[in-house]
Parts: structure tokens; sequence; C-alpha cells
């Protein structure tokens, strides 16, 4: 690549980051001051809940070692303060450091969502393939697949498979287990609805990309079908996919909520549930930045992808 | 101590369970029971935060701690106070000193002696603001000071009388921990609390498991356990399952053993034979109750009380909803407690008896939409449902109860809450009617529920007297109750004492709160200890 090249590519790579960066900080004030809206004294979260029997001294003590005693603006310097350097602080309900917990849980949510992603990938390629190709009927079918497969919400589909996998057929365990056979349901109903959305996208593009000009010429080349599909169309259809996938995994993100709490998964969705409900204002914090981090690094990684798929971009 | 919040059922209501029996096993038919091999037990109830129940002081962590914790004493299927880790007590005759002496030759599972000093260490901990225990510093509020009299004996000293001593001591958020491992600090002692109990705590991954393994030198068994030597099992493999399908779901398919909170019709189905079997168990202390908050209108006039507790037919819908599996309480007192008045005479539905009440209360008039009116004002009532500690088919009894009461004219405001916005409204007194189970052993919860000094909120802001029960008679047969060790008298006193709750119409009780256990073809010899109905598995074995 010329100098140039990569001199812009830097400069684009660097306009992003500063993006990024400023997207946390959002994030992290806006969470900052959404939860101290939100009802129920943190002391008494600290304390064991709004249950507890408390001292006033036992509070006190802990406004004082949390700081929550100290003006909201000085808090939110401190917290910022703190995020600069990568303290998350402690998880008030586990006492513990909310950076370790993240740690622990992060790869189990992220092995889940990329997985689901890449069956979605696959499948929706399938779905776009057939609904492009088939016949009439053929193509009526997949379409009414991809609507009812966007459509259906995690908790049910995931309450169908249990029934039918595992409860009728007996084939996969209804609940986690170690190796791949446990993730399979869970990965399967985080990918289905997703699947369907992708492939409504790639089924149109699919579809003009396979009516334009250059396919046209390739077919005048005497280029077989499935040759014009793989080299040419597939990737025009997949160009919306690619930019939609950012979004994507941030829809799978919060979709691990259910799925992960439904599959008895460990994992980062199932902390954030148990953090909201037990008001522990670090630990949601915490996987708010960490989920917002991971979306944005995703999203720059599919625009980048889109640069290679699409050289038009390339010079933007 | 209070119900923590349990069974998140994401899928609840809209799912079918399959009817279908899971797998199909070749079961060993022998009684004699087998060693070795590990338990999977799914709770649905919540993840302690620690696991050590002195601090906080749950369910959940009962749950956990019956496992590797063990207690002065216990109680047998009859209620009668059972010796454990205390072989003898005696009180003196002004009630204000007891002597425990503890059995000899017990060693917690870190190599510490179980002594009188180590006994006085755990009440110390229970007792230090640091630990932020809840129930077991409630159940101590009347120790003054400890003594260790020699090595094995240990002397309580008390401020008054307290006739629910044992009965407090009995329960597992006071289970006695090692001492060493108590000066490990709350972190560490959190993740592997130390005591005498059948299991060790190996490891615990969070969200996942905790993985306990048998107690080799285990030698205290209580006297009603099935046999005396180390338990059967190599080990228990406690799993987190939140969701109540898919749990049913994983027992099912022999991924797991036992499973806790199953939904009425998983229980109904295995009551009706099958490979599955339940074990039901139901909670020592209150019923489940609606409390009629009697200290802002329009509850503060007994004639609505009453009006609305004769309106509010719930037998049909406990019947429906729960599949047979409950049955109807007439006693704010759980049936396990000896002391339980039931008085059915005071919940018969009558609208008629209603109507004329309501009427006679000033709430003659009725608006377009048929709720009664009174100086232009609804007679509204607003009830907060704790999502979490509310099952769906408790949820859904009282929107029956909301569609009776309207016949008379009440309108019923059902808000479903998280735990904390349902505290929250509670703390702010913006309730007329709630739900909120209590656990405790003995009837001694009576005066934690309904005596006045309940109405006083805690620092933290919570209360336990709910309906606002304010009566100085009621208030004095409680305290008088708690200090007398004369079991006839007690019982005759707690007797008049739910007399002035039941008739005052305060309280709707519903049925027990109940523990229910559902068991795969494989496990035998579950029970749950007739304490607080925790399961114990030194007696299980696995038949495979």
């Amino acid at each position: 690549m010329p100098v140039s090249g990569a001199r812009r590519v830097l400069r684009w790579l660097a306009v992003r980051l500063a993006g990024a960066v400023f997207v946390l900080w959002s994030i992290a004030t806006l969470i900052f001051f959404a939860l101290r809206l939100v009802p129920g004294d943190p002391a008494l979260a600290i304390l064991g809940g709004p249950g507890s029997q408390a001292s006033e001294e036992a509070l006190a003590l802990v406004r004082q070692e949390y700081g929550l005693d100290r003006p909201v603006s000085e808090q939110y310097l401190l917290a910022m303060g703190r995020l600069l350097v990568g303290d998350l602080g402690t998880s008030y309900s586990l006492r513990q450091d909310v950076l370790g917990l993240i740690a622990e849980q992060f790869w189990g949510t992220l092995l889940l969502t990329v997985l689901a992603l890449a069956t979605a990938w696959l499948l929706a390629l399938g779905l776009a393939t057939w609904a492009t190709r088939g016949s009439r009927a053929g193509r009526a079918v997949a379409s009414a697949l991809e609507i009812v497969a966007a459509a259906v919400p995690h908790f049910w589909l995931a309450s169908v498979l249990i029934l039918l996998f595992s409860t009728t057929l007996g084939m996969l365990p209804p609940v986690s287990v170690p190796g791949p056979l446990g993730l399979v349901l869970p990965v399967v109903t985080l990918a289905l609805p997703l699947a369907g959305f992708l492939a409504q996208v790639m089924r149109e593009s699919l579809a003009d990309a396979l009516e334009s000009p250059f396919a046209l010429s390739a077919r005048a080349r005497g280029e077989s079908e499935t040759g014009v599909r793989l080299r040419h169309a597939v990737r025009h259809a997949a160009l919306p996919a690619i930019s939609l996938s950012g979004w994507a995994f941030g829809s799978l993100i919060s979709g691990a909520v259910v799925v992960e709490t439904v599959f008895a998964r460990p994992g980062l969705g199932r902390s954030l549930l148990k953090a909201v409900t037990d008001r522990d204002i670090p630990l949601v914090t915490g996987i708010a930045l960490v989920s917002a981090l991971a979306f944005v690094l995703v999203t720059i990684a599919t625009d980048a992808l889109d640069r290679v798929a699409d050289p038009r971009l390339r010079g933007s | 101590m209070l119900r923590a919040p349990h069974t998140f059922s994401l899928l609840g209501s809209i799912a079918i369970v399959g009817l279908l029996a899971g797998c199909s096993s070749t079961t060993v038919t022998s009684d004699e029971p087998v060693e070795g091999g590990v338990l999977v037990y799914a709770t649905g109830d919540a993840e302690p935060d620690c696991l050590d129940p002195h601090v906080g002081g749950n369910y959940p962590q009962a749950l956990l701690a019956t496992q590797y914790l063990e207690s002065l004493v216990s109680k047998n299927a009859e209620g009668d106070i059972l010796p454990w880790l205390a072989e003898s007590w005696t009180e003196s005759p002004d009630g204000l000193s007891w002597e425990f002496t503890l059995r000899e030759g017990i060693e917690f599972t870190d190599g510490t002696p179980l002594n009188a000093a180590a006994v006085a260490a755990n009440i110390a901990h229970l007792k230090d603001p640091e630990t932020g225990s809840s129930t077991g510093y409630l159940a101590l509020g009347k120790v003054e000071s400890t003594t260790v009299v020699d090595d094995l004996t240990l002397r309580l000293d008390l401020t008054a009388p307290d006739s629910a001593l044992l009965d407090s001591f009995s329960m597992p958020w006071l289970g006695i921990q090692s001492p060493t491992a108590l000066e490990r600090g709350e972190e560490v002692n959190c993740a592997s609390p130390v005591g005498t109990g059948p299991f060790i705590v190996e490891s615990w991954t969070r969200q996942d498991s905790i993985t306990l393994v048998r107690n080799e030198d285990y030698s205290s068994a209580p006297e009603d356990a099935a046999h005396d030597g180390l338990p059967y099992l190599d080990g228990i493999e406690w799993r987190f399952i939140p969701d109540a399908t898919t749990r049913y779901a994983a027992l099912q398919s022999g991924e797991v053993d036992v499973i806790d909170n199953p939904q009425p019709n998983s229980l109904a189905a295995a009551l009706d034979g099958g490979e599955i079997t339940a074990l039901l168990a139901p909670r020592p202390g209150a019923s489940n109750r609606i409390e009629l908050n009697s200290s802002k209108p329009p509850f503060d006039d007994p004639r609505v009380r009453e009006a609305f507790v004769r309106a509010a037919g719930v037998d049909e819908g406990i019947e429906s909803l729960f599949f047979g599996t409950v049955d109807r309480s007439y006693s704010v007192l759980s049936s396990v407690e000896k002391e339980a008045l039931s008085a059915p005479e005071y919940f018969e539905g009558d609208l008629d008896a209603a109507n004329a009440l309501l009427d006679e209360a000033g709430w003659t008039e009725r608006d377009d939409e048929g709720y009664r009116v009174r100086d232009g004002e609804r007679l509204t009532l607003s009830f907060p449902v704790s999502t979490n500690q509310s099952v769906p088919a408790e949820q859904s009894l009282f929107e029956q109860l909301q569609a009776t009461t309207k016949d008379v004219g009440f309108e019923v405001i059902l808000e479903p809450l998280d735990l904390s916005s349902w505290y929250g409204a509670l703390f702010a007194h913006e309730y007329n009617l709630v739900s909120a189970p209590y656990t405790k052993v003995g009837p001694d919860v009576l005066r934690i529920l309904y005596h006045s000094d309940s109405t006083v909120p805690a620092p933290s802001g919570y209360f336990a007297n709910l309906a606002q029960l304010k009566d100085s008679e009621l208030d004095a047969l409680l305290t008088q109750a708690s200090e007398t060790s004369d079991p006839a008298l007690r019982g005759e006193l707690y007797e008049q004492a739910q007399e002035i709750v039941l008739s005052g119409y305060y309280a709707i009780p519903l049925y027990d709160q109940q523990n229910n256990y559902l068991l795969g073809p494989d496990v035998r010899g579950v029970r749950a200890l007739p304490t607080v109905s925790t399961p114990t598995f030194h007696d299980a074995w696995l038949a495979r």
C-alpha cells in the first residue's frame, strides 16, 4: 500500500478511537447520574439490602468509606479519575474488585455472542441464497421463515427449544454443561432471531446484485451461476449485513441477559441482572462500560471490514 | 428472616411444561444405602453474596449453611427441641441465665476444637455490628454477655427471660463456625466458611455452582438422623438455575438430582406419581398472609377491614392456581407451630355482610365504574407486590382477589415491583395491602410481626409490623409469652394474641410458606430439617 494510503488509514483509525473514548466517557457520565436517580440508598445496598437491620453507625461508616457523604460533583470527579486508571471500584454486594468479577465472566459471554453471531451469519446466508434461488413457493417459505425468526422473543424460543430438544427428544442438556454440547441451545436461541433479521437484509441486496450489470457480464464471460454468487454477488450482499453486525453484536449482548438466565450459564448478562436487582452501582457501571467498549470496538472492526469488502469506501 | 428473592421465572406462565416423563433409567431396587457419588442440587433461590449465614441472614444462605454448619440444638418432626452440638442446657429459675454444655470431642473441619470459647466467639461475631447480621442479631437481642465456665460449658446472661432462645439457636443463621476461620476476615470467610457439618465447602464458581465434599471426620449427626456415621455421598454439586422451567427440564433429563421451588404444575405432576417424587416441607413461623395496613384510611376503620376480608374469596383461587398442592390456612402461624390458632369463622365469604359493612362505614355511593365512593373519594387500595418474592401463581391469586373484591366496590391497584422498589413503597407507607412472608422458628414470630415496637423502623427504614397493629393488650400478651417458660401458659397467651389479630381483621392468611423439593428417580434418604425446612443430605444416597 502506498504511504499516503497507510497515513489515511491511520488517520481514520485515530478519529474513530477518539470518538470511542468520547462515547465511553459519555456513557460513564450518563450511568453515574442515572443510577443516582434510582430510588434506594446505596449505603443500604452495601449493607445487605433494604431489609437489613444495619445500625445508624454502620450506615455512617459505610457512607464515609465509599465516599457517599461527599458532594455529588466530587464523587463524579473521583469516579472519573478512577476510571482513567482502569479502576472500576468494588462491588457493593459481592465486596470484590469489579474488574476481577468482570474478567471472570467476560469470556463466557464473549464466546456465546461470537458463536451466535457466526451462526446467525451462516443461517442468514443460507436463507438468503435459498430465497433468491428457489422456486416461487420456496421463496415465499424462506421469507416467511425470516419474518418469524426475526420476531420471536428469546425467552419464548428458549423454552420451546428446551421442551423440544431436552425434555422430549433428550438430545441436548437444558442447562450449561462443560463442553460444546451445553452451548448448542443457548447459541441457537441467540442466533435465530438475528439470522432472520440479517437474512432479510441480505436477500434484498443479493437480489439487486444478481441483476446488476457486473453479474450479467460475469455470466456472459461464461461464469457458472454458483461462481457468480460466490465470487461477486455474495460480497455485495454482505455489505449491509457487515455494517449491521456491530449493531447485532450489541443486541446479542442484551439478549445474553435472558439467555444466560434461562440456561443458567455464568456470564456478564446474568451478572448485570443480579447487579441491577441488588442496586450494585459499581458492578452495573462496570458491566455497562465493558459492554459499551466491546460494542465500540466491534463497530470499528465492522467499519474496517466494510472498507476491505468495499473499495469505494477506502478513498473517503 | 426476610424471604430473599427466589424463583426468577422468565418463562414462568408462558411455557408449557412437558408432561412427558424425562429419562428412563435402571434403578437399583435395594433399600441398602449405596456409598459414593455426587448429588447435583439445583436451587431457584438466589445465589448468596456470602456463604456465612451470620452475615445478613436470608433463606438461600440457610439452604447452603445446613450442609456445612450445625447448630447448638435442633428440632424433631414433633417440634421438640433436640440436643445437637450442645448436649444439655439449664435455665436459671429467674430465666436470666442459661448454661449450655457442649458435646465432647467434636472438631471443626479445620481442626479447631468445638468448645465454650468457640461458641462465645460465634455469639460475639453475630452481635458485632461490623458483621452486618440481621436475622442472627435480632434472635440474640436479649443476650447480654457470655462467660466460659469451663472448656465445654458456656453461660449466657440475658437482659430479660427469653422463651424463644432455644428456637433461635436451632436456626441455621446461628450455625456455629470455627473461630479460627472467623478470624480470617469477612471476604475469606464468606467464600469458605468452616463448620462441623457433614459437608465442606471446597470451591465456589460464581453464578454457576458450589462444590461441597464429604467431611471425612463427621461425627455430630443429630438424634433424629437415620444414621450416625459419615455421609454416604462423596459430595454435592450445588447449582444455581434461576429459571423454574429450565430447572424442571434439567431434573427430567437427569442433568440434576434434586430441585427446589418447582412450579405448582410440576409439583402436582410429581405428587400424582411417576419417577420424580416430591418432598413437601412447610416452613415454621408465620404463614403466608396478606396484611391490611390499619394505620391509614380506609383500613383504619375495622368495618372496612372486615368487609374486605369477607369479600376476598381466595379458596377457589388457591385450589386452582396451586393445583391442590397447598392447603388454605386460617392462621397467621404456620401449621407446624403447635401454638397456631386456626379460625376459619373470620374468613367465611359473605358479600351481603361486606356490602352492609361498607354502607355502614359511609362508603354508600358507587361511581360509573362500580367502585364505592365517599365524599368524592374512591375506595382504592394500593397493593405493592414483590415480583421477587411472590411466585407467579401467587401473583395470579392477587389478581383474582382484585376481581372478587371489585364486586363489593373495592378498587385494588396491584403494583408489581422489584425488591428494592417494593421495600421503598413499604418504608414510605405507600400501601394498604401487602404480602410479606417471614420465617422464624417458633411462635415468637408473632412478637416480631404484631408488637407495636415493630412499627418503629430500623435505621434502614425496615419494620416488620406491616399491619401497623398497635394494641397495648396485644403487646402485653406477646411480651409476657416471650418471657414465660411454662409451655401451657405460653400456649394460652399466644392463643389470646392470635385471637386479637384475627378477630380484628388485620390479616388474611393464605397458606403455609412451604418448601417443595422434587427428587430424581435415583435419590434416596433426603429429608428436610424440621427447624426451617432446609434439606439435609447426611442420610442421602444415590441408587445408581
